[in-house]
């Protein structure tokens, strides 16, 4: 976290005083985004950087589906898990990916390549089923084209 | 002043009021889980959904007045959503209110009956989570029972500030859950959060499964732990529900103390020492008058202790602050001429107890030091030399500094081994065996009542004081 508290320093000026709270999304973000996920650390350092309680920071953590407390491997597969993608048979699509992975959601393969995950929704019902694979969408998902998918990725 | 019409009814609502204050301030009763006026708005429960004549359905406690508003707390639509969110709040609530301890004051139960009455409509599994968790020495939480409704969370953010819980995870995995490096413990407050949760998910562990709430009464009465004087309702067994087979004990013995709300002086809150006042008067308490440590029938020790009086030179009293303003009115009157009387401080700050913050803890911990400073002085590190009688009255007198050779007249309420060491010893009641008042640090008046029989041999303060003015007869 040290390498941001310049950026974060930024951050604050712009937002009004008493407002620290509001930095956790912000912080956290750019703290997964560097180093990969959120460690423990980060979490009694963040909050003692914002002066909030170190509950704030867990809470939003534990909220948001998109933050991860464990480092993931290459290619992140996050499926989105709730209605309208659900109707479209994503929890079919969920049980393929962990047949054709060898894991659960939540866990990496031994390798390294693939973490799977089911995530609530990621604001794609239009072209449901969905998934983010690290920042990108996928969409309008069958069992073929997640293999096909997955032939792509090294 | 906008005007606005609730039901049909046109009312005065102050500007910057919410829909549900001006409700409330009318008169109109709104069911609320997550809205408390001491709180900040939350808005999760919409159980206080009303409807807006042309614009439907809100929440009344995040929805601010504006002229001419026709709202309706009642009609068929609100009556149908109200019917539709109590079903999501129990949801995944257990109904174990058979086994609740707050059953019978329980807001979901109450509304349940008045806005619902049916069972649930789901079939799936509820879902289970932690029982019997600990969040401190003194309080449960039961994660099923609870609706997140947040109050707790608030509470400890907003009014305590201890900032000792919060919630983790979301949607119906969701917990309350106490922070590691800020224990609940640690909180003076944290068992106002008991009083606050709607629901039976926050539970009093010294209160825990001792008694159905409708076998107790509430006896209003004064926190005698600090100078602020919290009203408190002292809650015991109805005497229409006093226990003939088990202990009777109980119904002597306070169930349960709980806040009395009394925005002069404590606001909707007490500290949790309050709680603990069966600690202080469920002590073992003395019963006999005792000459020089041998019990003697009461008049017996009367007529020793004016022989006493009569027969001193320099009498000095030490006045309790623990006293009523009746009792210290009495002693006044009585024996104020007779006495060079001082006041003295009956209880002291305990290690580890906090001394004094900016929501209700005072210092000094005891209730009538106001009332008993406007009479007399504090008393003197070194009392004068020559005093030949001392009366104390009351705890907290170090005998080791009464002036040596003085006789002693001693007025308490508990077993003590000083009792035994005084000439006289006369047994008073205390404040839940007696009607009185307070004055509390800042001059507010505050009543408490009887709610407990004396035991047998022990007086009020205020009626020793006046037989102890009648004059000694003389022996022949």
């Amino acid at each position: 976290m040290k390498s941001l508290l310049k950026e974060f320093e930024a951050l604050r000026a712009r937002f009004p005083a008493g407002f620290e709270s509001s930095l956790v999304l912000p912080c956290l973000r750019r703290i997964q985004e560097e180093r990969g996920y959120v460690a423990d650390g980060d979490i009694e350092e963040l909050a003692a950087f914002l002066g909030v309680p170190a509950i704030q920071v867990e809470e939003v953590l534990s909220f948001y589906t998109q933050f991860r407390r464990r480092p993931v491997g290459r290619w992140h597969l996050q499926v989105c898990r709730n209605v309208s993608c659900s109707m479209r048979g994503a929890e079919g699509l969920v049980g393929h990916l962990e047949r054709r992975l060898g894991v659960a959601p939540g866990a990496t393969t031994p390798d390294g390549r693939f973490t799977l995950s089911t995530v609530e929704c990621l604001g794609s019902c239009g072209t449901a089923p969905a998934l983010m694979l690290n920042d990108r969408y996928v969409e309008n998902l069958t069992p073929e084209s997640v293999d096909a998918l997955l032939q792509e990725l090294d | 002043m906008p005007e606005i019409l609730i039901n049909g009814q046109k009312f005065e609502a102050e500007a910057g009021q919410t829909v549900l204050e001006a409700a409330r301030a009318a008169g109109i009763f709104v069911p609320t889980f997550c809205w408390h006026p001491q709180l900040s708005t939350a808005g999760n429960c919409r159980m206080c959904l009303v409807e807006v004549e042309g614009r439907g359905l809100d929440i009344a406690c995040n929805m601010p007045v504006s002229a001419g508003m026709r709202v309706l707390t009642d009609s068929p639509e609100v009556r149908a959503h109200r019917r539709a969110i109590l079903q999501f709040i129990t949801l995944n609530h257990p109904v174990d209110c058979g086994i609740c301890d707050k059953a019978g004051e329980c807001s979901l139960q109450d509304y349940h009956y008045a806005y619902n009455g049916e069972a649930s409509i789901s079939a799936e599994p509820k879902v289970r989570s932690t029982k019997y968790y600990n969040l401190s020495s003194r309080i449960l939480l039961d994660n099923e029972r609870c609706i997140l409704c947040l109050r707790c969370t608030r509470f400890t953010h907003e009014i305590s500030k201890s900032m000792a819980l919060g919630v983790e995870s979301r949607g119906d995995v969701s917990v309350i859950r106490p922070v590691a490096d800020r224990p609940l413990g640690d909180d003076p407050y944290s068992d106002n959060i008991v009083d606050l949760c709607p629901v039976g998910a926050l539970q009093s562990r010294q209160f825990l499964h001792k008694t159905r709430v409708w076998y107790l009464e509430p006896t209003p009465s004064v926190c005698p732990g600090c100078a602020r004087g919290c009203s408190v309702n002292i809650w015991h067994r109805k005497p229409e529900w006093h226990v003939k087979t088990l202990d009777p004990a109980q119904n002597q013995s306070i169930a349960r103390v709980t806040p009395l709300e009394n925005p002069a002086v404590n606001g909707p809150w007490i500290c949790n020492k309050g709680r603990d006042l069966a600690r202080i008067f469920e002590r073992r308490r003395a019963t006999e008058p005792m000459l020089q440590g041998s019990p003697v029938a009461l008049e017996t020790a009367l007529e020793r202790a004016r022989e006493l009086i009569g027969a001193a030179r320099h009498p000095l009293a030490l006045v309790s602050n623990w006293g009523s303003n009746e009792e210290l009115d009495a002693f006044q009157r009585s024996l104020g001429a007779v006495f060079t009387a001082y006041v003295k401080s009956d209880s002291v700050p305990q290690p580890g107890e906090r001394l004094e913050d900016e929501l209700l803890i005072r210092a000094d911990k005891n209730p009538n030091s106001a009332a008993a400073r406007a009479l007399y002085a504090d008393a003197p590190a070194r009392l004068p030399e020559g005093t030949d009688l001392v009366l104390v009255w009351g705890e907290g007198c170090d005998f080791g500094a009464l002036p040596r050779g003085a006789r002693l007249i001693f007025l308490n309420a508990y077993l003590a081994p000083e009792n035994g060491h005084a000439d006289v010893f006369l047994p008073t009641s205390v404040q839940t065996e007696r009607d009185g008042h307070y004055t509390n640090f800042q001059g507010v008046i505050s009543g408490f009542h009887a709610c407990f029989a004396k035991p047998s041999g022990a007086l009020d303060a205020e009626a020793l004081f006046r037989s102890l003015a009648a004059p000694a007869r003389v022996h022949a």
